[in-house]
């Protein structure tokens, strides 16, 4: 578009081209010393590298060596700087890209990262590995649809209704003992300071223990693998692992509401059940309700995880087909793709509840 | 019916927002409070109900002494005593007929109010408060979709739904366009002298409170500088409560020569040039209308 306008900037632009300001220029001591780092950071590497790949430089009469992957990281760095500088970014952005790549190096280098990367391609074209995508990529529906699970004449199909129950149970008790959990949480809502320093400590170490280890728990005390067991230790660690999101996700949106209807309830002469109920709940609904959606959807997510501990649902039934998955992998195929299914399914409708309630 | 003897309150981080008031204001009385930001004017008025609380002296409201650190009488004070604010602060996701019903919180059982459920007595009141001012079509509609108008009616319902002795308002119709601010303030005025309920307003508005009270008090660093009936609070007064002359603009629509203009509405240019002591306690949101 050339409009008189900016016809008209352009020209202005190009008398005074030099008044414009420009991001000032970066001292280079600063990054010398940044330099100094990254080699202080490619010594470190070099100490603890345990491979022994070394390239080689030949410079003439002398030749340099150095270990492999410690001189990746090198470049890296020296590049990252090099750009660093061009672009003006300031020493300390600097130094934050610096440090970026040499915790990640770190991180990497301690798993062998880069080694065990460079083994996939041999394992994708040979051996089991081929026959499991193989079974992956043609999933037995016959299996999902018309068998029963092993040993009895439940239906696998069954199962995940067994799942879906589950999951609505766990979100439904969950959800209620994470608000009211919630409520006590929040400074805003709860009785005083120590209730809710007490909840909060509480929420967090409900929270800390992962939903598997929630569930071989409850398996423990409540015994077995049996139809009915297995299905109640899923759904009390599902309760467990929701109390835990909701209750911190909830109090936090708690914590941010607008302080003036709470004020107005205070000045009605409200207690403090009356002023959560009418100025909090309302407040935090919308937020309450989607975090319940998220949550359902989590459910059916994780009840795949905990058959790995072997209770009921679907996830028993994959953990059953995982371990006889060298006699072929198109059970667990047909599993794992009806599991997308599943939840891209609760996915969309939760979706359109949120919007037709929201 | 309110009455200051030597009140004081210090702020939890030092600043004194009341220094030494003494004041009687008497049943029935529609009083006006001036200032500027920063004068005590929100402090005084939140002291009554206890919402801030006084460290030193003693105020009673009718036969009762506030005190701040009994909470079960602050209720029970608090039912008898209203309060309006700048920005409404109704719940703006719940209908107005459940907005004005949270004005009978004090007179519902604890239950009730958890389920929701009202009895039929506390709903006649809540319909009669908004016919008071004139809303009961919008009863089923969600507060928030209102007209920042319709919004403070809103509130003022609530408060007429506590039956209150007092109602306190805290710069009641700042955030509403000049008209509007008549209507609802006249309304407001009406309603009180009917039910004769005393009634302490804050106000930035010098017109409007020549207009509507019946005595002003003028507030300067946390003190009263003036007190008297509206027909003594002269130009001069008022120009030594705010420590400025008012500009001739403000002196001729102060008289009622003028129409109300849009400078009057933010008497805040001064305000803005001079430091204010500490922030007020405006806390700022988004409506929705």
């Amino acid at each position: 578009m050339s409009t008189a306008v900016s016809k008209r900037s352009v020209a202005a632009a190009s008398a005074q081209g030099q008044s414009r300001p420009r991001p000032p220029s970066p001292k280079v001591p600063p990054y010398l010393g940044l330099a100094f780092l990254a080699l202080v950071a490619f010594g470190l590497f070099c100490w603890t590298w345990e491979g022994d790949a070394v390239l080689f430089f030949p410079l003439g009469d002398v030749v340099l060596w150095a270990p492999r992957d410690p001189l990746i990281g090198l470049i890296i760095m020296v590049m990252a700087l090099l750009i660093c500088f061009k672009l003006r970014i300031s020493p300390m952005g600097a130094f934050g890209g610096l440090a970026l790549i040499a915790i990640t190096y770190w991180a990497g280098s301690n798993i062998h990262f880069i080694d065990r990367i460079a083994e996939v391609p041999g394992r994708l074209t040979g051996g089991n590995t081929r026959q499991q995508l193989l079974g992956y990529f043609n999933p037995d529906w016959s299996y999902l649809f018309l068998h029963n699970v092993a040993g009895t004449s439940r239906p696998i199909w069954g199962e995940w209704l067994i799942t879906l129950c589950m999951a609505v149970v766990a979100t439904i008790i969950g959800c209620f003992i994470g608000l009211l959990l919630a409520m006590l949480a929040s400074p805003v809502s709860s009785l005083n300071k120590g209730t809710s320093q007490t909840i909060k400590a509480i929420n967090s170490v409900v929270r800390s223990i992962p939903d598997v280890a929630w569930a071989l728990l409850f398996a423990a005390f409540i015994g077995g693998t049996a139809y009915g067991l297995g299905a109640l230790a899923a759904v009390l660690a599902l309760i467990m692992f929701n109390i835990g999101i909701v209750a911190k996700l909830l109090s936090e949106s708690i914590d941010a509401i607008q302080p003036g209807p709470l004020e107005a309830a205070d000045a009605a002469g409200a207690n403090l059940i009356q002023r959560d109920r009418v100025a909090v709940l309302p407040a935090v609904m919308p937020s309450f309700i989607s975090y319940s959606l998220y949550v359902f959807e989590l459910n059916i997510r994780a009840s795949a995880a905990l058959g790995v501990v072997g209770v009921a649902g679907i996830g028993g039934e994959l953990s059953r087909q995982i371990g006889r998955m060298s006699q072929g992998y198109e059970n667990v195929g047909a599993i794992l793709w009806a599991l997308v299914f599943v939840v891209l399914l609760v996915d969309l409708l939760s979706l359109w509840i949120r919007r037709k309630l929201l | 019916m309110i009455k200051f003897e030597n009140v004081d309150v210090v702020y939890p981080n030092g600043y004194k927002g009341l220094s030494d008031i003494s004041l009687e204001i008497n049943q029935g009385e529609f009083v006006a409070i001036i200032g500027l930001s920063g004068a005590g004017k929100s402090t005084l008025i939140r002291a009554v109900n206890g919402l801030v609380p006084y460290t030193n002296g003693t105020l009673t409201v009718g036969e009762t002494v506030v005190d701040p650190k009994n909470k079960s009488k602050l209720r029970k004070l608090r039912s008898k005593v209203g309060m309006i604010f700048q920005q409404f602060n109704n719940v703006g996701r719940i209908s107005v007929l459940n907005n004005v019903l949270i004005g009978r919180s004090a007179f519902t059982p604890t239950w009730r109010s958890l389920i929701g459920w009202y009895g039929s007595q506390d709903k006649e009141v809540a319909f009669q408060s908004l016919e008071r001012v004139g809303i009961v079509e919008k009863a089923y509609n969600r507060a928030a979709a209102l007209s920042g108008g319709q919004q403070q009616r809103v509130a003022i319902a609530r408060v007429l739904a506590q039956d209150p002795e007092v109602i306190l308002a805290d710069e009641p119709v700042a955030s509403l366009d000049p008209p509007t601010a008549r209507k609802v303030l006249g309304d407001l005025r009406t309603i009180q002298r009917d039910l004769g309920i005393t009634c302490v307003v804050n106000m930035h508005h010098l017109d409007l409170a020549r207009d509507y009270a019946d005595r002003i008090i003028g507030m300067r660093n946390g003190e009263v500088v003036f007190d008297g009936p509206t027909q003594e609070a002269t130009d001069s007064v008022i120009a030594e409560v705010y420590q400025r002359p008012l500009s001739a603009d403000e002196i001729r629509q102060a008289r009622g020569d003028g129409r109300l203009g849009e400078h009057i509405e933010n008497p805040t240019e001064a305000d803005l040039t001079q430091a204010v002591p500490a922030v007020e306690d405006g806390i700022e949101r988004k409506d929705t209308v």
